[in-house]
């Protein structure tokens, strides 16, 4: 049976959901609150993959006693092994767009919503949890991990941060606008795995920088298409704070190369 | 038609040089010398604007970011598989090959932009230089190529990058004392991968990287070395660079 430790529907938990309900599988669904750091604390969050996953705080899935981490690679994961319902293009280019789609995602797309959100979401969040953060804190697995998090308790993201922030989500919000111009989907002309992947990073924009949007009417309208899709509604149906665009993590680092 | 815009044999210009050798299929190569920017003359920039090696063309069709690459030269043309067969495998070649090209592979590029590729252009012409550096497409690329021209790497960010070159180092030699290749039972592109990044590893960092310290990655390294594409592949190389790979032999 396969397995999902993740939180709330938003960001990199929210993808291998989507995935899930499109492909309609079923799973265990393990909600852990990602606010209290308990995904630390799992008893999967041992193997090397998941000590350093790249996302700090993403989902993970157990197959086959196997737990896996990187929302994206989940998601590519579940589409080759459980292959009904494909969610990719049959042809080597097709695949090699949801790739290109997919490294954007993660440099550029996830670690700027994550700062945006965690800046506005999460430092108040995490306000009266401080005790209980500042335990846990320092046992956590990275260095990365430990300073993110500290980021977030002492609210101490710079103004340049939170600038280069906008810039790479207004970059994002042009690239997926000026896609759109050629089609209706992000890779090719069919909905698929590279939609579910920016959508899961730019379902929360509305609430975090909506000016970006104002001149973006064919991103808003896939977001709408998408929002209205039944796997996504299932997805942010199982949200258990009500406020599913509210929930952020630290998230993965900027690129430290500028 | 199947055209590889590339440089030397090593890190990303490598990877789909390494995985069509090992696919046997032909292609034609253009060489770019990257310490003489030919990545940013215009010519190029009509194949990749972003300006960025290796770029692989196929008929009408130009494919950019060689991990990328590489997974489309396995899908579209025939010869051995270089992924995996199992899902699993496959998802684990996945993980490591963005751990090597967004954590491992930034930090080691860090500091050897910081002592070879600057020092290995600074002495030409400034004004020279600095036509150069406006002619780079990516932001990103600007400032790397300006922090190794004018040597402005920060001993705070080449301290982090020698520290997560540590832990790269580590966690590699922990996968491969788990396992044969990086994904399980079968040579895959995350060894490719993971070969272009690490085959100088223990000439650059002897302390950490050697037959004492990490005997899997040296296994590792051997076996990758000892296949006759890896020999033809590093074949291909013009300078001293590729000819440090000799290191690996016997």
């Amino acid at each position: 049976m396969l397995e999902l430790y993740r939180w709330e529907p938003n960001m990199f938990s929210l993808k291998p959901l989507v995935v899930l309900h499109e492909k309609g599988l079923a799973f265990e669904d393990r909600y852990v609150d990602f606010l209290s750091l308990a995904h630390f604390d799992l008893a999967v969050a041992g193997a090397l993959e998941v000590k350093y996953n790249p996302e700090s705080d993403g989902p993970v899935l157990v197959d086959r006693g196997t737990a896996m981490t990187e929302s994206f690679f989940i998601s590519l994961y579940l589409d080759e092994a459980y292959p009904e319902t494909p969610l990719r293009p049959k042809d080597a280019h097709g695949r090699w767009r949801i790739l290109m789609w997919a490294r954007f995602v993660n440099e550029v797309m996830a670690p700027a919503v994550s700062t945006l959100g965690a800046h506005k979401y999460l430092v108040p969040a995490l306000k009266d949890r401080r005790e209980t953060i500042e335990k846990k804190l320092a046992r956590l697995p990275t260095q990365e991990a430990r300073d993110g998090w500290r980021t977030a308790l002492d609210d101490t993201y710079s103004q340049d941060l939170l600038a280069d922030s906008r810039r790479k989500l207004g970059l994002a919000v042009n690239k997926v606008e000026e896609t759109f111009a050629g089609s209706d989907w992000l890779a090719g002309d069919a909905f698929s795995l590279a939609d579910i992947d920016a959508f899961s990073m730019l379902r929360p924009v509305p609430y975090l920088a909506a000016d970006l949007l104002a001149g973006a009417p064919r991103t808003t309208a896939w977001l709408a298409r998408m929002e209205a899709r039944p796997s996504i509604k299932t997805a942010l149906g199982s949200s258990r704070t009500g406020k599913p665009h509210e929930a952020f993590t630290p998230g993965p680092e900027h690129s430290r190369w500028g | 038609m199947l055209t590889l815009y590339h440089w030397e044999p090593n890190a990303n210009s490598g990877k789909p040089m390494l995985a069509l050798k090992e696919k046997g299929v032909a292609f034609s190569s253009h060489y770019l010398d990257l310490l003489n920017f030919d990545q940013h003359s215009p010519e190029y920039l009509k194949i990749n604007p972003n300006g960025t090696i290796p770029a692989l063309v196929h008929d009408d069709l130009v494919l950019t970011e060689s991990t990328a690459i590489m997974e489309y030269v396995d899908e579209a043309f025939p010869g051995p598989r270089l992924m995996p067969e199992d899902p699993i495998e496959r998802w684990r070649v996945r993980w490591w090959m963005r751990f090597f090209d967004q954590y491992f592979a930034p930090s080691l590029s860090m500091i050897g932009w910081s002592v070879f590729v600057g020092p290995s252009v600074r002495s030409r012409d400034p004004e020279e230089l600095k036509k150069a550096i406006d002619r780079i497409p990516l932001k990103e690329r600007r400032i790397a190529w300006s922090k190794a021209i004018y040597n402005t790497f920060s001993s705070e960010e080449l301290e982090e990058s020698r520290r997560r070159v540590a832990i790269g180092i580590d966690c590699l030699e922990e996968a491969l004392s788990q396992r044969r290749w990086i994904g399980g039972e079968s040579y895959s592109l995350g060894d490719i991968n993971g070969f272009n990044l690490g085959y100088a590893l223990p000439l650059a960092q002897p302390q950490l990287c050697n037959d004492q310290r990490t005997p899997h990655i040296m296994r590792w390294l051997r076996a990758i070395y000892a296949r006759p594409a890896a020999k033809a592949t590093w074949a291909m190389g013009r300078t001293q660079m590729a000819e440090r790979i000799k290191f690996l032999e016997g």
